[in-house]
């Protein structure tokens, strides 16, 4: 089965990206990157980061912009200040005019490294692949670019979104790019992805909200009736970035109504065991909540350029600020 | 999503218009990031945050369900607050919905998003509309040729 398909592994929401994260995204049609591209400027924003744009060679900015601002007038904003900048590869590698990886990858640490000089917690690109072909890049050079860029993530607060049109590049290429990227984003924004392991698991991925609730709770019920009697079987959310009322809801009737001993154990954030306790979990004898270690990142954390360079982003970092 | 921003602060920075949009079930997510940001951005931390985020869902995905499919979403700070108000174009709704008490899991009972919104807000209001009034003008209900004008609730928490 092909990385990039949903039913693969080891992928996430756009919301959980991390500084130091290299992801892979692919979409199919002209509609499909701007929930991606959007939710990755914006979650920028309230993690205090700089944000950097290369969206399709020739796509007019007029259309990136109203794009940006359709949810509200915080991305203008940041435009204005700096923020948010929109470029290209082009730009990126000036003076020189032929892609390599090196004039690649010494432009982004330029801009990092500005961004935190600027006093930003960190510094995001997201990076439309069609810079290929306008650059008349050669598909093996862009491989070597994206399996050897270790270095950009690993020495600062740097993250990426590599985003594939997949009527751009072949099955093959989107299959070897997919596995070369640590991670690989859900390609739609809100949606969920269920995956039923064989060891008695089901991952949920994505968004638990009103327009997934079907599916979330249907998914729920399958494991529950593929595990065995007196069995238990896990639940896993902790790549789930939203858990709306409604299905937490469906997730501890489905716990109530195990049958032959069945228990559920939920693996999740904080923040999803406090609702999930709120809604009465702690009730339900047949349901176990376990907190996954790690922070959130989307969690109303980030800062202010000013804060600090290099200041760790935890939640002692946040400062108010008036826009 | 459709977005509306206007600026009513004057300056003085007493008041921020941070979003004003028209948004229907498949611009939930987005409005969850945008709302998200405003938040953090007005310095809300977990879990608070999220809290906040998730009442806004909550209510946003009550006017898409009961109320007409859409709604028209505001975020301001004013007052030491982040306020959230939503509108639909539904029949509107009384107060009593919302039950005192977490509701069990059997039976149909909605309204558990709304009990969690009141919850873990500070403040949350409803303007019933055609059938808030309804109920507060007793069984008679409302005057004939009273139309149904859609709820509006507001939910704000201290920042």
């Amino acid at each position: 089965m092909a990385a990039w398909d949903t039913e693969s592994t080891g992928v996430i929401p756009v919301q959980r990206m991390r500084p130091g994260d290299h992801a892979f995204v692919s979409y199919e049609d002209d509609e499909g990157p701007w929930g991606v591209l959007t939710a990755f400027a914006w979650t920028g924003l309230g993690r205090g980061e700089k944000v950097m744009l290369f969206p399709t060679p020739g796509l007019p900015e007029s259309e990136v912009l109203d794009r940006l601002d359709a949810w509200g007038p915080a991305a203008s904003a940041a435009r204005r200040r700096g923020q948010i900048v929109l470029s290209s590869m082009r730009s990126l590698i000036l003076p020189h005019r032929k892609f390599t990886p090196e004039r690649q990858w010494e432009g982004i640490t330029t801009e990092t490294e500005r961004a935190v000089r600027e006093g930003y917690q960190g510094f995001r690109a997201y990076i439309d692949m069609h810079w290929v072909a306008d650059l008349d890049a050669d598909i093996e050079t862009m491989l070597y670019r994206e399996t050897h860029a270790d270095h950009l993530f690993e020495t600062a607060p740097y993250s990426e979104i590599c985003a594939y049109d997949r009527r751009a590049f072949s099955g093959e290429v989107l299959d070897a790019m997919a596995a070369a990227h640590p991670r690989n984003l859900l390609e739609r924004l809100g949606s969920l992805r269920v995956v039923h392991a064989d060891d008695g698991v089901v991952r949920l991925t994505g968004d638990a909200d009103l327009a997934t609730r079907a599916e979330f709770t249907a998914a729920l019920k399958a494991a529950m009736a593929r595990t065995p009697v007196a069995g238990r079987l896990l639940v896993d959310l902790t790549d789930l970035n939203f858990l709306g009322v409604g299905c937490a809801a469906d997730l501890l009737l489905v716990a109530e109504r195990a049958e032959g001993g069945r228990r559920i154990e939920v693996r999740c954030d904080a923040f999803q065991a406090r609702t999930l306790r709120r809604l009465g979990a702690g009730s339900n004898r047949r349901l176990a909540v376990a907190e996954a270690a790690g922070e959130r990142l989307d969690r109303g954390v980030g800062g202010e350029p000013g804060d600090g360079p290099g200041e760790g982003l935890g939640e002692g970092s946040v400062q108010g600020r008036q826009r | 999503m459709r977005s509306d921003p206007r600026d009513l602060s004057g300056g003085d920075g007493a008041e921020e218009w941070l979003l004003e949009c028209v948004f229907t079930g498949e611009d939930l997510p987005g409005l969850r990031v945008a709302v998200g940001e405003c938040a953090a951005s007005a310095g809300l931390k977990e879990p608070r945050w999220g809290e906040f985020v998730l009442a806004v869902n909550e209510i946003a995905s009550n006017a898409i369900e009961h109320g007409g499919g859409r709604g028209c979403l505001t975020l301001r700070r004013r007052s030491g607050e982040l306020e959230c108000r939503i509108a639909d174009d539904g029949p509107g709704f009384p107060e009593s919905v919302i039950p005192e008490l977490l509701p069990g899991l059997d039976g149909a009972h909605t309204g558990r998003g709304l009990w969690l919104a009141r919850l873990v807000t500070d403040r949350l209001v409803i303007d019933g509309g055609a059938a808030g009034a309804s109920e507060a003008m007793g069984e008679g209900g409302a005057p004939d040729g009273v139309q149904a004008v859609g709820a509006v609730v507001t939910l704000a928490i201290r920042v």
